[in-house]
C-alpha cells in the first residue's frame, strides 16, 4: 500500500510540477532562434536553462531579425557561465520586463560587470548587494573561474516562481567582455526570444529562419508539448504499475484480514458467546482494515512527497521547480479518498464473513 | 423466571430431543442429566441463545430471546448470563486478567469490576498476568468460572465443569461455583454426572434427557 500510493504520489507530483512548471517559465514566447541543432534542446537551453545550447548565432544576423517587421520584440540572450550552478544570462533589460520581475533591493545593472541575481540565487548562495562573485566557465560549476574579472551585485529580484528566480542576470556586454571578444562582428550570443507581432507568423517566419538563415526558430509549446507527449507516456507505464501494486495491496489487506480472522475464529466465537455482538465483531474487523489503509495511503502520500522535495532539493535542474503548490493536492486527495473507499469495500468481504459466522459449529469444531 | 416452551430440536432431519418444556424460578437450580449423545450440551446451548432452536420459546422474566434480533441475543447472553464450557473457551493469546476485561468490554459496562477479588476467590489472582496458555487445566477451569461469574450474572450455564479435572481440583471447582452463585444470587443450570456437585448443591430440578421432569 505504502509502495504503491508512494510512486502515485510521485508520478502526480512530477507530471503536474513539470507542466506547470513549463507553461510558468515561458512568458509568452512564439519563438527563440538560435544555432542549428535540435528545436528542443533550443527551446530547453534558452527559456527553461535545462540544457546546453546548441551553439551561438552572430549578433550581426540576429540584429536583423529584431529589425524583421513581423517581429514585436525580440530580446538576446548570451548563456555560457555559471556562479555555483546558477546560469549568468547576458541580456538587456528587457528581460526583466517580459517575467515582469521586480527587484527587492538595488538595482538592474548599468553597466558591464554588474549583475541582478533571482531569488533563490540570492536565498542559496547568500550573495548580496554589493558583493562580488566569479562566474565559471560553462553551465555547471567546473571550478575553472573567470577570476580576473568579477561581478558586483547591483540588485536581488523579487521570487516569481519562475527560472527567473535561478538566474544571475547581466549585460550581454559582460559576457562579451569576460571572452575577450572586441570585434564587433564577431560578436555572438546564444538565442534571440521572440515575440510575433500577429500570431500568422508562426508558419511562415520559422520556415524564412530555417530555409533562408544558419540559424533555426523553434517554437517554444510545439517543442515542450512534443516533449511532453513523449514523457506521458513514461508516466503512464509508471502509473499503470502503480495502479498494480495498489491493487496487489488492495488484495494485501483482504488476505491479511482473512487470514486474520480464520486464525481468530475461534476466539471470534468466543467474543460472541461473552456478548460481542455480530456488530461490534464487524466494526472491530473493518476498523482494522480500514487503520491500516488509512495508515498506509497517509505514509504512502508523505512519502511520495518527501521523495519529490528531496529530488527538487538535490537536483540542478529541479531548482526551476516549485513544489508547496495548491492545484495537485486536490488530485493527491481524491487519490487518498478513492484508495480508502475501495478498501473499505475490500474490507467488507472479511467483514461480512465474520458476521455469518456460526459460533457453535466454530467451537466445536476448534 | 426462565421459562422453555416445547423446546425440540432436529440434526438433518432427526430429531435430537423433542417437547421439553420447564421453568426455574429465581435462584433455583436445574440439573441436567443424561447419557452421552442425546443432546445435553445442544439444549444448554439453546437455553443460553447460541443455538436457535427448531421449534419452542425461551423466556427470561417475559423476554422471548429467540424473537430478539441475533445482535441483541448476543447483548443479552453477555449482560445476563454466563456460560462455563466444557472445553473452558478461553482465549489463550490474552492473560488471565484479560480474559475477564473482555466481558466487560463486550457489555460496555461502566461499572468497575473488582477483578483482583474475583481472581483471589478463584485463586489466580498472583497469576493475572500469565497467558492462558501456559495455564494448567485446573487453573483454566478456575478461570472459566470466574469469567462466568465476573459479571454478576442472573443465570449461570455449567457444562460438565469437573469432568476433566482430578478429585481435589474437582471439589475446588464444585464449590467455587456453588459460592459465586450464591453471591451474585444467580440461577444455575447444570450438566454434570459428578455426585460431588449433585451433593454440594440442592437442585431444585433434574432433567434427565429422554425421561420426563
Amino acid at each position: 500500500m505504502i509502495v504503491g500510493i508512494t510512486i502515485i504520489t510521485v508520478s502526480i507530483l512530477v507530471n503536474q510540477v513539470t507542466k506547470e512548471t513549463f507553461s510558468k517559465n515561458n512568458p509568452g514566447l512564439d519563438a527563440v532562434v538560435g544555432a542549428k541543432g535540435s528545436p528542443l534542446q533550443l527551446i530547453l537551453s534558452s527559456i527553461h536553462h535545462i540544457d546546453i545550447p546548441t551553439g551561438n548565432i552572430s549578433y550581426k544576423n540576429a540584429r536583423k531579425i529584431i529589425k524583421h517587421p513581423a517581429i514585436k520584440s525580440a530580446i538576446p540572450i548570451s548563456l555560457g557561465d555559471n556562479f555555483q550552478n546558477f546560469r549568468i544570462v547576458g541580456t538587456n533589460k528587457s528581460f526583466l520586463e517580459l517575467y515582469k520581475a521586480n527587484l527587492i533591493s538595488g538595482t538592474a545593472w548599468s553597466q558591464p560587470m554588474q549583475a541582478v541575481i533571482g531569488y533563490n540565487v540570492s536565498k542559496i548562495t547568500k550573495l548580496k548587494i554589493n558583493k562580488f562573485f566569479v562566474g565559471s566557465h560553462g553551465l555547471v560549476d567546473t571550478g575553472d573561474v573567470h577570476a580576473e574579472q568579477p561581478y558586483k551585485v547591483v540588485g536581488v529580484l523579487k521570487k516569481t516562481g519562475t527560472i527567473l528566480d535561478n538566474l544571475i542576470l547581466t549585460s550581454l556586454d559582460s559576457v562579451w567582455n569576460l571572452h575577450s571578444v572586441t570585434n564587433k562582428d564577431k560578436l555572438e550570443i546564444t538565442s534571440l526570444l521572440l515575440k510575433y507581432k500577429n500570431k500568422t507568423s508562426s508558419f511562415s517566419f520559422p520556415r524564412l529562419i530555417n530555409k533562408g538563415t544558419n540559424m533555426q526558430a523553434a517554437s517554444p509549446s510545439f517543442e515542450i508539448s512534443k516533449l511532453l507527449k513523449l514523457t506521458g507516456n513514461a508516466h503512464r507505464i509508471v502509473d499503470y504499475l502503480s495502479v498494480l501494486i495498489t491493487i496487489l495491496s488492495f488484495l494485501g489487506i483482504l488476505f491479511t484480514l482473512l487470514n486474520n480472522i480464520n486464525e481468530r475464529k475461534y476466539d471470534l466465537a468466543v467474543l460472541r458467546t461473552l456478548g460481542f455482538s455480530r456488530w461490534k465483531l464487524f466494526s472491530i474487523i473493518l476498523s482494522e482494515g480500514m487503520i491500516i489503509s488509512i495508515l498506509g495511503s497517509t505514509i504512502g502520500l508523505m512519502f511520495g512527497y518527501i521523495v519529490c522535495e528531496s529530488m527538487y532539493y538535490f537536483s540542478i535542474v529541479g531548482r526551476s521547480f516549485e513544489l508547496g503548490q495548491l492545484s495537485f493536492l486536490n488530485d493527491l486527495l481524491l487519490i487518498w479518498i478513492i484508495v480508502n473507499i475501495i478498501a473499505f469495500i475490500t474490507c467488507l468481504v472479511p467483514c461480512i464473513k465474520v458476521y455469518k459466522q456460526n459460533i457453535r459449529s466454530t467451537l466445536l469444531n476448534s | 423466571m426462565l421459562t422453555c416452551e416445547n423446546i425440540s430440536f432436529d440434526i438433518d432431519g432427526q430429531k435430537l430431543f423433542s417437547n421439553i418444556s420447564l421453568n426455574i424460578q429465581p435462584r433455583k437450580d436445574l440439573l441436567i442429566t443424561g447419557p452421552s449423545g442425546v443432546g445435553k450440551t445442544t439444549l444448554l446451548s439453546i437455553l443460553c441463545g447460541i443455538q436457535k432452536p427448531t421449534t419452542g420459546k425461551i423466556t427470561y422474566n417475559s423476554i422471548d430471546l429467540y424473537n430478539l434480533p441475533e445482535n441483541k441475543i448476543d447483548e443479552f447472553r453477555g449482560k445476563n448470563l454466563g456460560v462455563v464450557f466444557q472445553n473452558f473457551n478461553l482465549i489463550n493469546t490474552f492473560t488471565v486478567k484479560q480474559n475477564l476485561e473482555i466481558v466487560v468490554s463486550a457489555t460496555d459496562t461502566k461499572k468497575s469490576i473488582p477483578f483482583f477479588n474475583i481472581l483471589d476467590r478463584v485463586g489466580l489472582a498472583n497469576k493475572s498476568h500469565i497467558k492462558v496458555a501456559n495455564l494448567s487445566i485446573g487453573e483454566k477451569q478456575r478461570l472459566a468460572v470466574a469469567r462466568a461469574f465476573v459479571g454478576d450474572p442472573k443465570w449461570v450455564f455449567c457444562d460438565e465443569p469437573t469432568s476433566s479435572l482430578d478429585d481435589k481440583n474437582a471439589d475446588i471447582i464444585a464449590n467455587l461455583i456453588k459460592d459465586e452463585s450464591l453471591r451474585c444470587k444467580a440461577s444455575l443450570v447444570l450438566i454434570t454426572h459428578d455426585n460431588r456437585i449433585q451433593s454440594l448443591i440442592n437442585f431444585s430440578k433434574i432433567l434427565k434427557l429422554g425421561d420426563e421432569l
